[in-house]
């Protein structure tokens, strides 16, 4: 259980608080994955950050006692000049992760890199990126993941891939999913929160969210 | 993923920030971290070269270069790179933010501690090479040296993370502190003992704390060498001060910090 206990995040800016999310009250099970809808600036990535803890709620509290995944987004927490083993090298190790040999041939076979994956990152191509950031992501075992438009990267065969993965990794964890692509939401989650007007709402039904928010 | 307590969680992320720095640090060289030795080993050889051409640095109590190497050694090294890199602490790292393990607090631990074994290898390796051109670098009291590069240090690292802080809310804590750099070289004591500066401008020279570790360091590293000034209480309680002030910063704002 995740636990959204009053909270509420204002950025400062030069016309005073900028409100993004106004005393939330949400619990999200353990056994839904959710989608999070809302227009853009409407505070999912907030969100995410909140619930991946690298950033704060302004007043409340997040509880949970779940192992939650970085917000996995495309280019987030990589170095450029390490090459894509080092890197995830570095995941592992702050994860502490012992058997990071596996994890990094795992990463290797699935990002479909070859010998690129020796190479620093700079020198990779946007897709060759998000397929590897996709694949490291899916390196790791957490209890729920946060996932901000990554599913929809690469060519069709790898989208196919990366779509049978989340599934895969549904048998024991759930997601929380940022997506603009309403089909994707579809397939993947089986609750949603919609962010709207300031305020967040739980709906049981995907389906019903994604009206609601087409109709906003 | 498997439960670990809030130590072995820290411990493994500053190893990790410690090899991923060691790594990139120098990775667009061609040398590589070759580089680690060889700019301050490059340094020291120009200045070496410059006193030696002049015919000075040999104040009575040791030969020019083995006064260099203490000199430099721990100015620039232990002082000047430990401040500077926890200072810069938010430069390239803001991709290791975005795991909730990693805190810039983590970053500061592990630069401060690459400087801290830096120091030690580097002084080594040169010590090692003044031994074999036939001159004696070994500090007189080596315990004695080490406590006070230890305080020293402790101020570096606290003076940069203060900085880091209080640099993050204006911007021009930084052209304050890159315009102290190389002043403070010169006011620091650091090419000359105060036994060469006249007596009446002592305690002009002696606000600074930083002359205090050097001239507390030559001291011990040189047993016939008395500082007419050196004070350890005076450079403690700086150091105490400033660590206390960069820690309550740091408590008081790294959220703040985090979100800019």
């Amino acid at each position: 259980m995740i636990r959204f206990d009053n909270v509420s995040k204002y950025y400062p800016t030069r016309f005073g608080p900028k409100y993004v999310l106004r005393d939330l009250n949400i619990d999200i099970p353990d056994d839904r994955d959710v989608a999070i809808l809302g227009a853009n600036g409407a505070g999912k990535s907030t969100m995410l950050r909140l619930l991946g803890g690298i950033d704060f709620p302004t007043s409340g509290k997040i509880k949970s006692d779940r192992f939650i995944s970085w917000p996995l987004a495309l280019t987030s927490g990589m170095q450029g000049k390490l090459t894509g083993r080092e890197n995830v090298r570095f995941i592992c190790r702050i994860h502490g992760v012992e058997a990071n040999r596996d994890t990094e041939e795992f990463v290797k076979d699935f990002s479909e890199l070859g010998d690129s994956f020796e190479l620093p990152l700079n020198s990779y191509s946007s897709g060759m990126r998000s397929k590897y950031s996709f694949a490291v992501s899916m390196g790791f075992d957490f209890d729920t993941y946060l996932i901000d438009e990554i599913l929809s990267v690469g060519d069709a065969g790898f989208r196919r891939k990366c779509e049978a993965a989340i599934t895969n990794k549904r048998a024991n964890a759930n997601i929380i999913l940022v997506s603009h692509n309403m089909d994707v939401l579809k397939r993947q989650c089986n609750a949603a929160i919609l962010l709207a007007y300031g305020r967040a709402d739980f709906y049981e039904s995907v389906d019903q969210a994604i009206f609601r928010y087409q109709n906003l | 993923m498997k439960a670990r307590s809030a130590f072995s969680i820290q411990k493994d992320v500053i190893f990790a920030i410690f090899i991923r720095e060691m790594v990139t640090r120098f990775s667009s060289y061609t040398f590589g971290n070759i580089w680690l030795v060889l700019e301050p080993l490059l340094m020291m050889i120009l200045f070496m070269f410059i006193f030696g051409a002049r015919g000075r640095g040999a104040y009575g109590f040791v030969e020019a270069p083995v006064f260099i190497f203490s000199a430099f050694l721990t100015f620039r090294l232990l002082w000047n790179y430990t401040m500077r890199q926890n200072f810069g602490a938010r430069n390239g790292t803001q991709g290791l933010l975005e795991y909730r393990q990693v805190r810039l607090f983590d970053v500061f631990l592990a630069r401060s501690i690459i400087e801290g074994a830096l120091f030690i290898v580097v002084g080594l390796i040169i010590a090692v090479g003044l031994v074999w051109l036939g001159y004696d670098p070994w500090p007189d009291d080596l315990l004695l040296v080490l406590g006070y590069c230890l305080v020293l240090w402790l101020f570096a690292a606290s003076f940069g993370m203060l900085g880091c802080m209080l640099g993050s809310f204006a911007r021009e804590i930084e052209k304050f502190i890159s315009m102290m750099t190389m002043p403070l070289m010169f006011l620091s004591a650091v090419f000359f003992p105060m036994s060469i500066v006249p007596p009446q401008y002592w305690k002009y020279l002696t606000w600074n704390p930083i002359l205090h570790a050097m001239e507390l360091i030559r001291e011990a590293w040189f047993v016939r060498y008395t500082s007419p000034v050196a004070d350890l209480q005076y450079l403690l309680a700086f150091m105490l001060v400033f660590m206390a002030l960069a820690m309550s910063t740091y408590r008081l704002s790294w959220r703040r910090v985090l979100a800019r």
